[in-house]
């Protein structure tokens, strides 16, 4: 139990940041970023994404605009908005200092 | 063959599969209940519903199909994740700290498949896990106290919201939610999803609309108590009447049988008095006996057609009854008229009778309470042999067991210095001869003893005929300043004066059986003596010479 609350833990943490990042690369659809993070392991199940996006979009990381869609209703092609830019540079500049910290922690041990 | 069900999620149309379409919506319910807490619910789950429809389409497109099955509905939702995987994902987010309500405890909810009025009992009684019955009592018992219980269960019953969904009904039971196995009638879905949805996001609704839905719930509630409880009642009732209506049958065989049976003797007895011949009466009696009877048949019929739904009364067996009950009804008003009829015309005379005036003033007014045989009934008693030197009185008369009272007096100044007496003869009859010759019929036995005036007790008339209200008024008119001395027993007869407050202003000890008036010229005063102390003291002398 504890293993997996600390691997939650674990995750949720660069979920976000991820996710930040993934949108970094330009306009991404829902879909997109579902199968980024199902390639990198760290999401399963779209339902979990939507929560996320619409929390990130409240806090004025992330904006959208609709596109059409061939198939299907609209879609929602998330960009990061000029504070989204600015946080995410934050989470790269923790992300490395994070790395280098979890790296000398465990760098003895293997 | 399937049925197939079109449903539009935001816009896009789609043919569903309705084994789909169930797992679909019960997918989409729980969805939107997991995130009803949240402020983006909205957002959330349309965006949930976009991507789902896209899905659909891509689906749709890829194997050229126009239907969409449960195995497509399956994949989505599998791709999409199941509300338990929300709550893993969720389960320890700071920021997100109502969504993750635990599906193994319990919610409270009004039970609508176990409720009596609204549910509050057997939704408290779920969430506790306790049986429904001890709510029930707790709010009964409460019920008397000022009405609290009925109070709280009324705010209860605003304030929980009721288990619309399959969802709600096993989170109030502490059920395992399970996406699959939700498997229910198509038509009650479809209501309760309408409901569900109206329903989103209850807790933060006004309290406007909670009344609102109150007191819509409060009618539906209502008819199903009709529904009901009101049955349950309506047949209670109908035992009653059906007791009651056999109860009176049976009272008026009995009474019927019983007067036939034992003859006119009885059945004079039946009206207060003798008003009609024995023949009439059993006329009457039979008549009246029908009109009463078939009613009540007609009521025990009905009402077991009605309330148990066995036997009938058919339409022939009702119009022979009604008729019949017409017809007795019909007869019973003749033999009425006919009794009525003997009633039509007064008549009375008057005669007078000299008094002879006494000595000293005073006169003694007694009441003859002595029985006067007729000839046939001293002969039955053999009166001469067994109350030789007796009197056979008559004190438990009362004016009521064989004829109403027919003896009126009324006690007048004289405007002359002699007494006299006036009687004055009242009877009915069928026109005025009859009533005439009726009251001529009948006899007042009057008697004056030196200072004593004995006055009969009733108006004697022939023995075996029919009454026709004979009455006489006697009026007494005595001399200015005669002291009238009134026996207690006259007290039903004598009007305008009470004896029985003079007889306390009388005397101060009540045994005596006697009152005592003057006669002044405003009439009759009661005698107020202010000297009572001293004549009692020569009284008592007078006793204790003469022992």
């Amino acid at each position: 139990m504890i293993v997996e609350n600390t691997q939650t833990q674990m995750r949720k943490g660069i979920l976000e940041y991820c996710i930040l990042s993934i949108i970094a690369k330009g306009e991404t659809y829902a879909s997109d970023i579902i199968a980024e993070l199902k390639k990198a392991q760290l999401l399963v199940v779209e339902g979990t994404l939507y929560p996320l996006l619409t929390r990130l979009k409240n806090n004025g990381l992330l904006t959208y605009n609709w596109v059409e869609s061939t198939s299907g209703p609209p879609r929602k092609y998330y960009i990061l908005s000029e504070e989204g830019k600015t946080v995410l540079a934050q989470l790269d500049k923790t992300w490395e200092e994070l790395l280098f910290a979890v790296q000398t922690a465990i760098g003895d041990r293997k | 063959m399937n049925k197939t069900i079109i449903i539009n999620i935001n816009g896009i149309v789609f043919h569903i599969e309705e084994d789909a379409y169930e797992i679909l919506k019960n997918y989409m319910t729980e969805v939107k209940r997991h995130f009803s807490n949240s402020a983006d619910s909205l957002e959330i789950t349309t965006d949930i519903e976009n991507r789902i429809a896209e899905m659909f389409s891509e689906l749709l497109e890829k194997e050229n199909r126009q239907v969409i099955v449960e195995q497509d509905v399956n994949q989505v939702i599998e791709q999409m994740g199941s509300v338990a995987d929300f709550e893993n994902a969720e389960s320890d987010e700071a920021h997100a700290p109502i969504y993750n309500y635990n599906t193994e405890g319990r919610r409270l909810f009004r039970d609508p498949d176990d409720h009596l009025v609204a549910g509050v009992c057997a939704g408290i009684a779920n969430y506790f896990n306790i049986n429904p019955v001890w709510m029930r009592l707790a709010f009964a018992l409460f019920i008397p106290v000022g009405g609290s219980g009925l109070l709280l269960y009324i705010i209860l019953w605003i304030v929980i919201p009721k288990a619309v969904s399959r969802a709600d009904r096993m989170a109030m039971k502490g059920e395992k939610q399970n996406l699959q196995g939700f498997k229910k009638n198509f038509e009650e879905e479809m209501s309760s999803m309408r409901q569900n949805l109206s329903n989103f996001g209850d807790e933060a609704r006004p309290f406007v609309y909670k009344a609102r839905d109150f007191a819509g719930d409060f009618f539906h509630h209502l008819g199903i108590f009709f529904n009901g409880a009101g049955k349950v009642l309506i047949k209670m009732f109908g035992v009653c009447l059906l007791l009651a209506a056999f109860g009176a049958a049976i009272f008026l065989v009995v009474v019927y049988v019983g007067t036939i049976g034992f003859g006119a003797e009885f059945g004079d007895h039946i009206l207060p008095f003798r008003m009609a011949n024995s023949e009439l009466v059993d006329k009457i009696l039979t008549t009246g006996f029908l009109v009463a009877f078939i009613p009540v048949i007609t009521i025990i019929l009905v009402t077991i057609k009605g309330i148990f739904n066995v036997g009938s009364i058919g339409k022939s067996t009702g119009t022979v009854l009604l008729v019949l009950w017409l017809c007795s009804l019909g007869m019973l008003i003749f033999f009425a008229t006919k009794v009525a009829s003997g009633f039509r015309e007064q008549a009375s005379f008057t005669e007078t009778v000299n008094l002879k005036p006494t000595k000293n003033n005073t006169y003694y007014l007694k009441l003859n309470d002595i029985k006067y045989f007729s000839h046939e009934d001293s002969v039955k008693l053999d009166i001469k042999n067994h109350f030789k030197n007796m009197v056979v009185t008559d004190e438990d008369y009362n004016g009521f067991h064989n004829e109403p009272r027919s003896v009126t007096l009324y006690i007048e100044r004289s405007d002359v210095s002699t007494p006299v007496l006036e009687e004055s003869f009242r009877a009915s009859g069928g026109n005025y001869e009859a009533a005439l010759y009726n009251a001529r019929n009948t006899t007042y036995i009057f008697a004056q003893l030196d200072t004593v005036l004995r006055f009969d007790y009733t108006l004697r008339k022939r023995p075996n005929t029919v009454w026709h209200a004979e009455e006489v008024v006697l009026t007494l008119k005595l001399p200015v300043n005669a002291k009238v001395i009134i026996d207690q027993k006259l007290d039903n007869y004598v009007q305008g004066v009470n004896l029985y407050d003079c007889h306390d202003l009388n005397h101060t000890d009540n045994k005596a059986t006697y009152t005592i008036f003057n006669m002044t010229n405003n009439g009759l005063q009661c005698k107020v003596d202010t000297i009572v102390p001293v004549k009692r003291d020569s009284v008592r002398t007078d006793t204790v010479v003469k022992q």
